[in-house]
């Protein structure tokens, strides 16, 4: 029994001129909660149906819970609960038939847990699919990916749609998963998000990996844009030397600098003025690619 | 409907419009039927007999695919149904349900979530196929109730046996054709494009059926049309011949055959 869950070796599809995946190499194993994190047209869905056989490879192979990805595809999609990128349904039927529809192909129709997971996200499952909200089907997708317990889960984006609060509920149904110790494979082209809720994370760029992270050592190298206001104007030096700081601006009573890391060493030296208001902003994937990777062009190369 | 295969989602989705289609073509061809009392037994059928005989031959086969013979029942069933109307009703079933059985998830944009579930895409194709052939004879017996009631209510001497086989012989030509959507639709993922490839094939098939044994050397041609194998053994008057009939089973499982084969190995548009 291996304890390697998804496994892709030199895996490549390729669309005539523009641009798919390129000997992409990943290991998941059992238990975490893996992010696969990129820009929009990175190749994130591309690697996802490659994995899942809807797609073939151009070259290079695939493996799922040690199966083939294509000869043993349909073994591999009995053990798998699968969110698309682009969700579509079926507007001829209601939630709960669409889930029940499904759970018959599946072999067996897990009613209760399809409730317990509609409810944890909100959603009356009695309505027609038709009659929904955006946010509301991407829950419809999210709870036929999720239902039955499957060993490996594959999100592609599960949170587009979703407002803030389901969010959070959704992130306690992916605590739930890795407490059961399956795994979860999920893209997302926001790094807070997969910050929040992985334990490693892929970052992939023009259809190439340009690294594997575990989330922890990413925290701990953490880029954010952050602008101090203050009740008075400050001294020019006033945060020279603190630790993790750099591109340190003062002007009159407000402080803009770039931190990398935690934030303890700035707010301790910021408690010996009047602080009034902090702003955050989390830098843009591109920065992060451009800090981390150096320049993405270079990358590729 | 319980939802517990792809068939049974077809079926779900598509009964209430094939029940009307239904309705629809039982009540035309029992019409038809309904009719002939006025029509066939006044001299107006002797007029118009008189004048069909005078066309040419190439008009005459233009307009059917049997002989012209206004002054039978059969003969007026084999012009006004099986001839042209008939084909139209089962044709527009079977290519329209063949055209959109895997093009219409792809097209959609579920293709990929009915597929994350373990369904062998073949196992669609053929599940979705038999949905079509259920509503292609759903629509063919409709035709037959319609004939036999209006036979029956109007006196009208018909063997209600051999309407039966004509229209088996009708329904092998609507799924032969709705074979052809299928492959077309698997091959290309778009079901317009699916319906007018299938539905030109058919035209161009109806015409070398009626025309090509007008033309001299061609007219071993008609063996290449499937409307020769519906039709050209004259079901209505001689029943059913199976040989005939087989052919048409071919041709459509040659195209379910091909269409597995095709969206088995193909890209799923994403």
């Amino acid at each position: 029994m291996t304890n390697t869950v998804i496994r892709t070796d030199r895996l490549t599809k390729s669309y005539g001129k523009s641009r798919g995946i390129v000997e992409l190499d990943l290991e998941v194993v059992a238990g975490e909660v893996f992010g696969y994190l990129g820009p929009n047209g990175a190749g994130k869905t591309t690697t996802i149906r490659t994995v899942l056989d809807f797609i073939r490879p151009t070259e290079g192979r695939a493996e799922v819970l040690g199966l083939d990805s294509h000869r043993d595809s349909l073994a591999i999609r009995r053990r798998v609960g699968y969110l698309p990128g682009e969700l579509r349904l079926y507007n001829s039927l209601s939630a709960i038939e669409l889930l029940s529809y499904f759970g018959n192909l599946r072999g067996h129709f897990d009613r209760a847990d399809a409730e317990r997971i509609g409810e944890a996200l909100d959603l009356d499952l009695g309505r027609e699919i038709k009659a929904l909200s955006h946010g509301n089907r991407q829950k419809v997708g999210l709870v036929q990916a999720l239902m039955g317990r499957p060993e490996l889960v594959i999100l592609d984006e599960p949170t587009q749609g979703l407002d803030p609060f389901i969010q959070l509920a959704f992130y306690h149904l992916l605590d739930e998963i890795r407490a059961d110790g399956r795994t979860v494979f999920m893209s997302s082209h926001v790094l807070p998000e997969i910050e929040r809720t992985c334990d490693r994370v892929a970052i992939v760029r023009d259809g190439r990996l340009l690294a594997v992270e575990r989330v922890a050592d990413l925290k701990a190298r953490a880029l954010r844009r952050l602008e101090l206001r203050f009740g008075a104007p400050l001294p020019a030096g006033a945060f020279a030397g603190v630790g993790g700081v750099r591109d340190v601006v003062v002007a009159d009573a407000t402080v803009t600098c770039t931190v990398v890391g935690s934030v303890a060493a700035l707010f301790h030296a910021a408690a010996a003025f009047d602080l009034v208001d902090v702003l955050s902003t989390e830098p843009s994937l591109e920065e992060i690619f451009l800090t981390y990777y150096g320049d993405p062009t270079d990358a590729v190369a | 409907m319980p939802l517990r295969s792809v068939l049974g989602k077809s079926i779900h989705d598509q009964w209430r419009a094939v029940l009307a289609w239904s309705a629809f073509a039982a009540l035309l061809p029992g019409l038809y039927v309904a009719l002939y009392p006025t029509l066939g037994t006044g001299s107006m059928m002797q007029m118009m007999q008189q004048f069909i005989d005078q066309m040419p031959e190439a008009f005459k086969a233009f307009f059917a695919s049997t002989g012209l013979d206004m002054t039978s029942a059969e003969g007026f069933l084999n012009i006004e149904l099986f001839g042209f109307v008939g084909p139209l009703l089962l044709l527009a079933v079977g290519i329209a349900l063949g055209a959109s059985a895997t093009a219409a998830e792809e097209e959609a944009g579920t293709a990929d979530l009915l597929l994350a579930n373990p369904i062998r895409r073949s196992r669609v194709v053929v599940e979705k196929t038999a949905a079509m052939v259920l509503w292609t004879v759903v629509v063919a017996v409709a035709i037959w109730t319609g004939v036999a009631l209006a036979a029956l209510g109007f006196a009208v001497e018909l063997r209600l046996d051999h309407v039966a086989g004509a229209l088996v012989s009708l329904a092998l030509l609507g799924i032969a054709y709705g074979g052809v959507a299928l492959v077309v639709g698997a091959l290309v993922a778009r079901r317009m494009t699916a319906i007018a490839v299938a539905t030109m094939l058919a035209l161009v098939a109806y015409f070398v059926n009626t025309l090509a044994p007008l033309i001299p050397g061609m007219t071993g041609w008609r063996v290449l049309s499937p409307f020769y194998w519906y039709i050209g053994n004259d079901p209505l008057r001689h029943g059913l011949e199976p040989a005939h009939a087989l052919a048409l089973v071919a041709v459509a499982i040659g195209c379910v055959v091909a269409a597995a084969v095709i969206w088995e190995r193909r890209d799923i548009r994403g």
